[in-house]
């Protein structure tokens, strides 16, 4: 906090210490400090901080500013006495709100007597410096007068006090070693059921919502929850994205966790524990929202901080502060810690707030804590020493046995052996976990291990071994039950069958030593099966003299004849009809044409050629051919330019084209009149 | 690490050793709020249900007192994450109570404002109340009292109910306890209902609920209805009623599809009740018909849903439920909870037993092969129609004979479901057989015949499931079920778990025919009979003969 002072003070003369709240000796350690660290050394005229110092902390969260140049708290404070109450007010929340506000142009060089709203009063006391139009500062020395006299409103040497209770220790330890054993054993699990259905890594990395809202109701614990032991499975690389048989990216159990595994439960929680101390990621975030809106993914990489290991180990430090048998004080207990850590590392983000808390949350779930106090076991984590070691008398020990009862139950009382857990599994199905487990036999989970393998007598004996009571009759009836139908119907691959009422031929069949290479096999006196396609048996069946016939799937016989291979009879393309009608309609439109075109040749005027009428002329005869419904002898030329002659019924003129019905192509059509070269009548006989 | 005798599982289940030297103590301290699951011969599981800790609330225990409980009884660290949901699911419980008002009449009131305010801005609540007195008070009006306690529990802030009764048409009752005493725990059961103002005994089969019932009354000294599953069951309430109490057969009516009397004391089946017609209930002015002071529920777990509907008016007057079972097979526990009211006594059926009032069994289950000509019938039949056929083979028969033969001379009772197949059984056996259509009078001279020992041998259909006492039957033998039902399983064992004279272990035996789903249906009854601590063994039918000669 002495570094407030530095600001305050560009070339500072000792007495201004007395603007930093606190005792004198404190702030002359503090002094001393700054100067072996050379932040602050003495010139002629007093201590000076390093000319970096206040480019650095200003921005960083102080909430002081540098003295204006003429700058006098005694100054400042006799012009705060002048200030309205709604003044003061603004210039307070200012204050508390970082030093720098925008006003909506407020208005400048005003005498305090115009000033109108609050902000111009202040400006006209010079309590706010305009930067520009629209942002004021709040000046270093104000704030200082503000505070009364000094820079920070609080006493900065006092320490926040914690908020404490009494617990009993050992209960503090047996509550964090009960869940430090669920975390390793809901780790297990999960990383158990991701190895066979992994979940798949986000296009923008991390995991998606739906799977982790699947892990929780898996896990059976919060979403928040499943969140934490997703991120710690991964900052301890037991999880890791990995392509699937398909080859897309997923959330893969790492081989380290085949290793961990194996490991007692307490070195797995040390390493989990160890890894969540040192990570930066915040698991506390995911599901809340970020600036944008969205919702944060877990394992997402853009989720961590460099703040957030260092405020794990300092809020977890604070904790190990306390006696052992103190614990924080439940409701009071948490704000008071979150105002210790902001004490001593004041200048950190405000999120900072959150880890502390979040931290909190996470060593009660990780069991690093319990009741709000820190285990001694986790202590032995902060301080490196051997965790597991303190944590192992506090974990439930493994058990060699399980208590069988009437209900077809068995439970463990305890955390089975590895090992032996994996036999059980494989027998009877779990139905409740914690620190006991309660398995289940049913004719499924029996029928599993006969199916892995085992035999009637090897789980009746793991059975006996096993339990610690008397097998009940109902369990050893249901192992023999299941015995009975197991196998009852085989199943098996084969190419093609023989059967013969004749025993003797088949088995005659099956010891021909040229017989070998057809893989025949007897399971029935009158069946055999073969493992070669019923293709190939068929020939070698007949090389071995042997005449079978074959039965087609509905069990009738198919009679044998040769493949005689036939292609189909193409179709003709056409009917004849339509090909003797379209010759029909095609000789009729020639016919018309040449007609049309014998008829106009034949009232070709007489008129020598080239002399061509005039278009008015032209006009006037087709409107004649209208009015009296004649056909006309026209000459035309087409856009191609070739010229033509026809016999036309002209219907109307119109715009410079005529509509008219050619004879020749038998249809309506449209010519335009510029272009018609000459027109006569023609006689209507046609 | 600690040695206690409890496990406490994450997934909120409790596992008692009891072969722990303090596992009796430990019983004792974890009835009160979780509820008995399983309890088979080694490890008995509890679970802890809201429901459970919401009774524990009600009958005056806290959560320190719960958590101490885990904390020092169990043998590993408890889950940290059960410990803050104990004490924030009982914390939820009486934040909110239902009180009398000397002006307002019935309010709602919390001591906790946001929750009031939550509570009131739920819809569903909302018709109910009526004017907001103060910031923590809220007016309701009378006839909600029970859909507000229901719609209060679906919210999770279940209500604590301090309105009071209204007293009833006074009418003196007292036990006549001239030539039998009550027993120590009817006489708890009964105290610690009076104590609650309403609520559920919880007793076995054959433990003498409707003795209980008839303390409570004594307790009352008021009118007092009865509700119970069917005509039979009816006549046994009046006929123990007259013989337990100072009450007379004139005080005592019956109110059934035959006979429709209300007296002081008025027995009313379910069934009448439930009967609607043309869409109305007809009978429900019965409820109205006198100022009752007490209504009794017998077997509670089988309260049909409109009855649910008509006690929800019932607030005011005392209500005691008896059963054998909390577990409903429709879910509705809940319901029970905040119309009758939380559990108010329960014992573990094994407790009684130890000390004699009821008698211990042994279970056997026999299984017979069906011949093969059966079995490719069964497995061509349709679904719904193999039940039957498995279960009523022919070969049932000879196993029921030579059972029959081998207890010759003990009363015994065979039960089954299909008619067709109980009177095949009653003419093989040469034996009376009670059905649905056999007259209620016939039925009654057969059951008395019975219980003096003139008839030695009875087949009986599912009539005879609920509360018929037979207290002479020794041996039965189960043909067929309704499909594997618990409930259907708790009452038939319950027929012969009435004590007897000179310890007799009673013989319960199940015929089932192997490889179908009358095994299967079998294997769920079964399970239930081990949770319920009673070993059972599976015997083949061909070894039926040696083996039980054993025994």
């Amino acid at each position: 906090m002495l570094d407030a002072l530095v600001v305050t003070g560009q070339t500072s003369d000792f007495p201004r210490i007395s603007i930093v709240h606190a005792d004198r000796e404190n702030v002359a350690a503090a002094l001393e400090r700054l100067t072996g660290l050379a932040l602050v050394w003495e010139s002629s005229t007093g201590l000076r901080p390093l000319s970096a110092v206040p480019d650095a902390l200003i921005g960083a969260g102080s909430r002081v500013r540098p003295f204006s140049a003429a700058g006098d708290p005694a100054d400042a404070e006799r012009r705060l006495a002048l200030l309205s109450p709604r003044a003061r007010a603004l210039l307070e929340h200012l204050d508390n709100g970082g030093g720098e506000g925008t006003t909506g142009g407020a208005r400048t060089g005003l005498s305090p007597e115009q000033a109108e709203t609050p902000v111009e009063e202040l400006l006209a006391h010079q309590l706010l410096v305009a930067r520009d139009r629209t942002t004021v500062l709040l000046p270093g020395e104000v704030a200082v007068a503000l505070r009364g006299g000094h820079t920070t409103a609080e006493p900065v040497d006092v320490v926040p006090p914690l908020a404490t209770s009494d617990r009993d220790a050992a209960l503090i330890d047996r509550g964090a070693a009960g869940a430090a054993f669920e975390t390793v054993r809901r780790i297990e699990l999960l990383l158990d059921l991701w190895s066979t259905e992994p979940p798949t890594v986000l296009r923008a990395g991390g995991l998606g919502v739906r799977d982790l809202k699947a892990a929780a109701a898996y896990l059976q614990v919060s979403e928040p929850t499943a969140a934490l032991l997703v991120e710690v499975a991964f900052a301890a690389d037991l999880l890791a994205a990995g392509p699937n048989h398909e080859g897309d990216p997923c959330w893969l159990p790492s081989d380290a966790f085949d290793g961990w595994c194996g490991q007692p439960v307490e070195q797995r929680w040390e390493r989990i524990a160890r890894a969540w101390l040192q990570s930066a990621r915040m698991p506390a975030l995911i599901g809340s929202r970020d600036p944008v809106g969205k919702a944060r993914n877990a394992l997402v990489p853009d989720l961590a901080s460099v703040f957030a290991s260092e405020a794990r180990r300092m809020t977890l430090a604070e904790l190990a502060g306390l006696e052992p048998g103190q614990v924080l004080a439940t409701g009071t207990g948490v704000p008071s810690l979150v105002a210790r850590v902001a004490w001593q590392r004041p200048r950190r983000p405000r999120f900072r707030d959150d880890l502390v808390v979040g931290t909190l949350e996470e060593a009660a779930t990780l069991g690093v804590s319990g009741l709000g106090g820190l285990a001694r076991h986790g202590r032995a984590l902060l301080d490196d020493e051997d965790a597991a070691a303190v944590l192992a008398p506090l974990l439930p020990s493994p058990v060699d046995h399980v208590l069988l009862q009437a209900d077809l139950t068995a439970v463990a009382p305890g955390p089975l052996e590895a090992g032996l857990a994996r036999r059980v599994q494989l027998v009877a199905d779990v139905e409740s976990r914690g620190g006991a487990t309660v398995y289940r036999f049913t004719p499924t989970s029996v029928r599993r291990a006969f199916d892995s393998g085992w035999t009637s007598g090897e789980v009746h004996s793991f059975i006996a071994e096993i339990s610690r009571t008397p097998v009940p009759q109902p369990l050893t009836y249901l192992v023999d039950d299941t015995a009975r139908t197991f196998g009852n119907i085989r199943v098996g691959m084969a190419e093609a069958f023989l059967r013969a009422d004749d025993t003797a031929a088949l088995a005659e069949l099956l010891h021909h030593p040229k017989a070998a290479s057809l893989g025949l096999r007897q399971i029935a006196p009158t069946v055999l099966v073969s493992s070669t396609p019923v293709d190939i048996l068929l020939p070698r069946l007949r090389d071995l003299g042997v005449a079978p016939v074959v039965e087609s799937p509905d069990g009738t016989v198919r009679v044998a004849r040769r493949d005689v291979q036939r292609c189909r009879t193409p179709r003709s393309r056409r009917a004849d009809g339509l090909t003797i009608a379209r010759e029909q309609a095609h000789v009729a439109q020639v016919v018309t044409a040449i007609r049309a075109g014998d008829r106009a040749a034949a009232s070709r005027p007489v008129v020598p050629a080239g002399t061509v009428s005039s278009p008015s002329s032209s006009l006037a005869a087709l409107r004649a051919a209208i009015e009296t419904r004649s056909p006309v002898w026209i000459g035309y030329v087409d856009n191609h330019g070739t010229s033509s002659e026809r016999i036309i019924d002209p219907v109307r003129v119109e715009g410079g084209h005529l509509t008219a019905y050619d004879h020749r192509s038998d249809d309506i059509r449209s010519f335009a009149v510029h272009r018609i070269t000459a027109v006569r009548a023609v006689d209507r006989r046609g | 690490m600690n040695d206690g005798p409890l496990i406490v599982q994450s997934d909120k289940t409790l596992l008692l050793e009891i072969d722990h030297e303090q596992a009796p103590d430990c019983r004792k301290a974890v009835a009160p709020f979780a509820e008995l699951e399983r309890s088979p011969e080694h490890i008995h599981t509890y679970r802890l249900t809201p429901l459970g800790l919401w009774n524990a609330r009600a009958a005056g225990h806290d959560a320190e007192q719960v958590i101490d409980t885990l904390l020092s009884y169990s043998r590993y660290a408890v889950p940290h994450a059960l410990l803050i949901d104990i004490a924030e699911t009982m914390a939820r419980y009486g934040r909110l109570k239902l009180e009398k008002h000397p002006t307002h009449g019935l309010v709602l009131s919390s001591t906790d404002r946001p929750v009031l305010e939550e509570v009131l801005r739920a819809k569903k609540v909302q018709g109910m109340l009526g004017a907001r007195l103060d910031d923590d008070t809220v007016a309701v009006h009378p006839s909600e009292r029970g859909n507000l306690k229901q719609a209060l529990l679906k919210l999770g802030w279940p209500a604590e109910d301090f309105a009071g009764y209204v007293d009833g048409e006074a009418h003196a009752i007292a036990l006549d306890e001239s030539n039998w005493k009550l027993r120590d725990y009817q006489r708890d059961a009964a105290e610690s209902f009076w104590h609650g103002g309403s609520g559920v005994v919880v007793l076995p089969c054959g433990a003498g609920k409707t003795l209980v019932g008839a303390a409570a009354m004594a307790h009352a000294q008021a009118t007092t209805l009865i509700l119970v599953t069917n005509t039979v069951s009816a006549r046994q309430w009046k006929d123990e009623l007259v013989r337990r109490t100072s009450l007379t057969e004139d005080e005592i009516g019956e109110y059934s599809g035959s006979v429709k009397e209300i007296r002081p004391v008025t027995i009313a089946t379910y069934q009448v009740m439930t009967t609607r017609r043309k869409g109305v209930y007809r009978h429900l002015e019965l409820l109205d018909a006198r100022d009752w002071g007490l209504i009794v529920y017998d077997e509670v777990h089988l309260l049909p849903a409109p009855i649910f509907r008509m006690t929800a008016d019932l607030q005011a007057r005392r209500r005691i439920g008896l059963t054998a079972t909390l577990v409903r097979e429709d879910g509705r526990e809940g319901d029970v909870f905040s119309l009758i009211g939380p559990k108010r006594y329960d014992a573990p059926w094994k407790d009684i037993e130890a000390q004699g009032w009821i008698a211990p069994a042994d279970c056997v289950e026999v299984r017979v092969t069906l011949p093969n000509s059966e079995r490719l019938a069964y497995a061509t039949a349709e679904p719904e129609e193999r039940y039957r056929l498995a279960s009523c083979t022919h070969h049932k028969i000879d196993v029921v004979r030579s059972v029959v033969a081998q207890h010759a001379g003990r009363p015994t009772l065979v039960i089954g479901q299909y008619l067709d197949q109980l009177d095949e059984v009653a003419a093989a056996l040469d034996a009376p057989v009670i059905k649905g259509d056999t007259t209620v009078k016939e039925r009654q001279r057969l059951f008395e015949a019975f219980r003096s020992g003139e008839v030695g041998l009875l087949v009986v259909s599912k009539v005879a499931n609920f509360s018929i006492d037979l207290p002479s039957a020794e041996v039965a033998i189960q043909v067929s079920g309704s499909f594997g039902s618990r409930q259907e399983e708790a009452q038939r064992l319950g027929r012969l778990l009435r004590p007897g004279e000179g310890g007799k272990v009673a013989r319960f035996y199940t015929v089932v025919s192997r490889d179908t789903v009358d095994a299967d249906f079998a294997q769920n009854r079964q399970r239930f009979l081990a949770e319920q601590g009673y070993a059972y063994r599976i015997i083949d039918a061909d070894d039926l003969g040696p083996v039980d000669n054993v025994g």
